[in-house]
């Protein structure tokens, strides 16, 4: 450090304060943003693959603390406990992230592996450490990238074993958590015309394509592409907006024009 | 020397642009003052003698200029306006019958460019709105029937099908004569009869009235009496309407049904017609359109040569013979619709004649099941009454029902239900066919008009008849819904087929060429619903036999 100036010692001070990297990597990460502070955040969070060391011995403990009694994973009763510890409702979104940082099979339980691997990933080897991360896993959703991972990754997650589609009252539920986070007008008219008129399980095709919908196409529907490849479940939510005049049909003919 | 210059510039030119000026002005009063067809005539004369004084004083070479020049000053300025003319114009023509005019109309027009196009339109125009009425006509008629019989095809739909035939026959003698069988009005006919022939009267899709008329013609003791000839006739003309119907495996499920009835009840009145027009149907549709119901009628031939097999079997065993002659016919089941089969408890009598049966088909081959349709048979039994003894001719389920008054004079419905082992709507049926229809056999009570799951039966040994033998009919169950949730079920599998085709030999594809190859593969058969098309592309990508590409959701890929 010696050779840095005192305004650059302390922005490495910072960054390794807010970041918890090691001096090198808040080195590395400042100098690759030519020294300003929010880039060297950028460029240091955009990293999927910056491991800080982490201590496979207190991640074994970890383990142990959360495991189930009789199986060799962390099912429901360790999860809740996880969650007292790290002080967030198992309902919250952060536990979605997390499963997806874990590449977690399936809800409500995580293997070894996927624990001790997910949490390597996040550079957690601590109770402490992982409650300094949960903030991280939060802003995640931000990321346009991240969100859509996380959230095709929520199909394959929540869904039962063994079966190919998601049934009607997870996805819901998965939906509304989701777009709570993503700020969709239309969800709950979504929702409710799921439950009206369609009350059979979500594809995975269906699933990943509504986030394109309510990413690309306006709540007005005014850039709807009839003609569009959009799921069959889709072009009927469209109709039955425009049946319950929830939104105004497309108004191609302005009369005033004639 | 031999050279046109002055000719075609001191002469010709100013010759044109006279002539030119005096039909403008002719024809500026001639379309104000004369009907469309006088008018046609002075054009028609107008042409003719600048023919003639081509060739009488100006050269030859002058001709196609002066005629042109001719038509474009009446025809082409005026085409519209003479077209249109309200009480003479093409449409009053075609409504009025008035061929003549006609013909000259197209003479006249297919001089000018793109004069022919709005003459065909305006004929497609007439004939579609005449098609049109002809089904609402229909439609009145039908709905104005009072309540009774309103699913099956009634005499006024028979009467729209004869209507339309005859339609038909009128506007194609109009192109082939009239406007000298141009591609233009072929295909202007073609486009109004689609429009017409697809809309359905009295709650019966037009693939169902069409195979009802068939139906009609093909069996005994149908409602239209014609000579073998007018038979051959009228079943060309019913393939070619075929060509217009956008439903055609509909219509291919419904004649099929049809066609099973006629040959298993014996009802067909002719073999030769049946075999005709799956020919013609075979040259319309295709083979695969007609293989099923070859396969049908090949295998009645078939089954009367097992039946001598049979007979010969049961000659040289004896004591294998049931004591009641036997028929059976052995259908190939893939030819023919699907039949439920239910577990009719038989009459002891009978159920030797199965087992006699399945023994001696081992015999000719081992490696087929065979699955006993019991709703499809008939029965000859003779019934002992008082006045004299009568033979009647019933299905199998009736058959059943009455023997068991052989051993009981008087059972319940539920008795009789029990006994059976037939659901309610069969039982139902049946009895009523015995005891509240045109020949009482058994006495109900009470004596109601319908049957009720209270009422008791009897046999009524007092009944008699003139004939000896009589037949007694059981109607048969309504097969509409069934045969258009066949049909769907099939465009299901069909639209996965095509659309794992196309993929398969594109790679890549957008979804709306998808969609579009998928509508003209499957074209000849039906036409496919774009939703219909949708949910199955969803299914295949379920299925993971498609993908949609990561950056383009508008673009598939096959995944091999």
């Amino acid at each position: 450090m010696h050779k840095l100036g005192r305004s650059h010692r302390d922005k490495v001070q910072q960054v390794m304060a807010i970041t918890g990297a090691s001096e090198k990597v808040a080195l590395q990460a400042l100098k690759a943003s030519d020294w300003h502070l929010e880039g060297a955040f950028d460029v240091f969070y955009s990293q999927p693959h910056i491991r800080t060391y982490t201590d496979t011995r207190h991640l074994e403990e970890l383990y142990q603390r959360y495991k189930d009694s009789y199986a060799d994973m962390i099912l429901v009763d360790g999860i809740t406990l996880l969650c007292n510890d790290l002080q967030v409702d198992p309902q919250d979104i952060v536990m979605l992230v997390l499963s997806w940082h874990m590449k977690a099979a399936t809800m409500c339980e995580f293997s070894k592996q996927e624990f001790i691997s997910g949490l390597q990933g996040l550079g957690i080897d601590s109770l402490e450490k992982f409650r300094e991360r949960i903030q991280y896993m939060r802003s995640e959703l931000k990321d346009e990238q991240k969100f859509r991972e996380i959230y095709n990754f929520a199909f394959g997650w929540a869904k039962e074993k063994g079966q190919k589609s998601l049934a009607l009252d997870t996805a819901i539920g998965m939906w509304q958590l989701l777009f709570a986070e993503k700020q969709w007008p239309l969800v709950d008219h979504w929702c409710q015309f799921l439950q009206a008129r369609h009350n059979k399980a979500i594809s995975r095709d269906t699933w990943s394509q509504l986030l394109e919908f309510a990413r690309t196409v306006d709540p007005t529907l005014s850039n709807y592409d009839a003609e569009g490849a959009w799921p069959y479940l889709i072009d009927e939510f469209v109709e039955y907006l425009n049946e319950n005049n929830i939104v105004q049909k497309s108004q191609m003919e302005d009369p005033a024009r004639r | 020397m031999g050279q046109m210059g002055y000719y075609e510039n001191d002469f010709e030119a100013a010759m044109l642009k006279d002539s030119a000026a005096y039909y403008s002005r002719k024809a500026s009063s001639w379309i104000i003052e004369d009907s469309c067809p006088d008018y046609m005539l002075k054009a028609e004369e107008c042409l003719k003698r600048e023919k003639d004084r081509v060739a009488h004083y100006l050269h030859s070479s002058s001709e196609p200029k002066l005629l042109e020049n001719v038509q474009h000053e009446l025809l082409s300025v005026y085409a519209s306006q003479l077209l249109e003319k309200e009480h003479s114009g093409c449409h009053a023509l075609l409504r009025d019958d008035k061929v003549e005019d006609l013909s000259r109309m197209f003479r006249l027009f297919s001089k000018i460019p793109k004069g022919l196009d709005p003459v065909a339109n305006i004929f497609k125009q007439h004939v579609t709105a005449e098609g049109t009425a002809l089904v609402k006509q229909a439609e009145d008629a039908a709905s104005s029937k009072k309540g009774e019989k309103k699913d099956v095809v009634g005499l006024q739909e028979q009467v729209f099908v004869r209507k339309v035939i005859e339609l038909h026959d009128k506007y194609v003698a109009y192109v082939n004569d009239c406007f000298q069988n141009h591609t233009l009005f072929h295909k202007a006919l073609k486009e109004a009869f689609e429009v017409f022939c697809n809309k359905g009267v009295g709650g019966s899709s037009s693939a169902e009235l069409l195979a009802t008329f068939c139906d009609n013609i093909l069996k005994k003791g149908g409602s239209e009496k014609l000579s073998d000839e007018a038979i051959e006739e009228t079943l060309e003309k019913v393939v070619k309407l075929l060509a217009y119907i956008s439903d055609k495996d509909l219509f291919a499920e419904f004649y099929r049904k049809k066609l099973a009835r006629r040959l298993l009840f014996d009802k067909s009145a002719n073999d030769d017609h049946e075999r005709s027009i799956l020919t013609k149907l075979k040259q319309q549709c295709g083979g695969q359109f007609t293989s099923k119901m070859e396969g049908m009628v090949t295998d009645l031939t078939l089954a009367k040569e097992n039946q001598t097999s049979f007979e010969e079997y049961l000659t040289n065993n004896l004591n294998a013979n049931p004591g009641i002659d036997l028929t059976v016919t052995v259908l190939t089941t893939g030819f023919w619709p699907s039949y439920k089969s239910f577990d009719l408890n038989l009459p002891a009598e009978m159920v030797k004649c199965v087992e006699v049966f399945r023994e001696f088909y081992q015999t000719k081959t081992k490696h087929r099941k065979l699955t006993w349709i019991y709703s499809l048979g008939t029965c000859n039994i003779i019934g002992k009454f008082e006045p004299k003894i009568m033979e009647l001719i019933v299905t199998t389920y009736q058959a059943s029902a009455l023997l068991l008054f052989n051993s009981s004079d008087r059972l319940s419905y539920s008795e009789i239900m029990a006994q059976l082992n037939l659901t309610d709507d069969d039982v139902v049926r049946l009895l009523h066919s015995l005891s509240c229809a045109k020949y009482k056999i058994l006495n109900k009570e009470p004596n109601t008009k319908s049957v009720a799951p209270t009422d008791h039966f009897e046999f009524n040994s007092k009944f008699t008849d003139k004939m000896r033998r009589i037949k007694i009919p059981l109607p048969p169950v309504d097969e509409k819904k069934k045969v258009i949730e066949d049909v769907d079920k099939d465009r299901r599998y069909a639209i996965d087929a095509s659309i794992v085709r196309i993929m398969k030999s594109r790679k890549v594809l957008g979804h709306q060429q998808l969609v579009m190859e998928c509508v003209e593969q499957l074209g000849r058969m039906f036409k496919p619903d774009f939703k219909a098309i949708k949910k199955r592309i969803e299914d295949l990508i379920t299925r993971d036999y498609l993908e949609r590409d990561k950056d383009n959701a508008n673009l598939f890929k096959y995944l091999a």
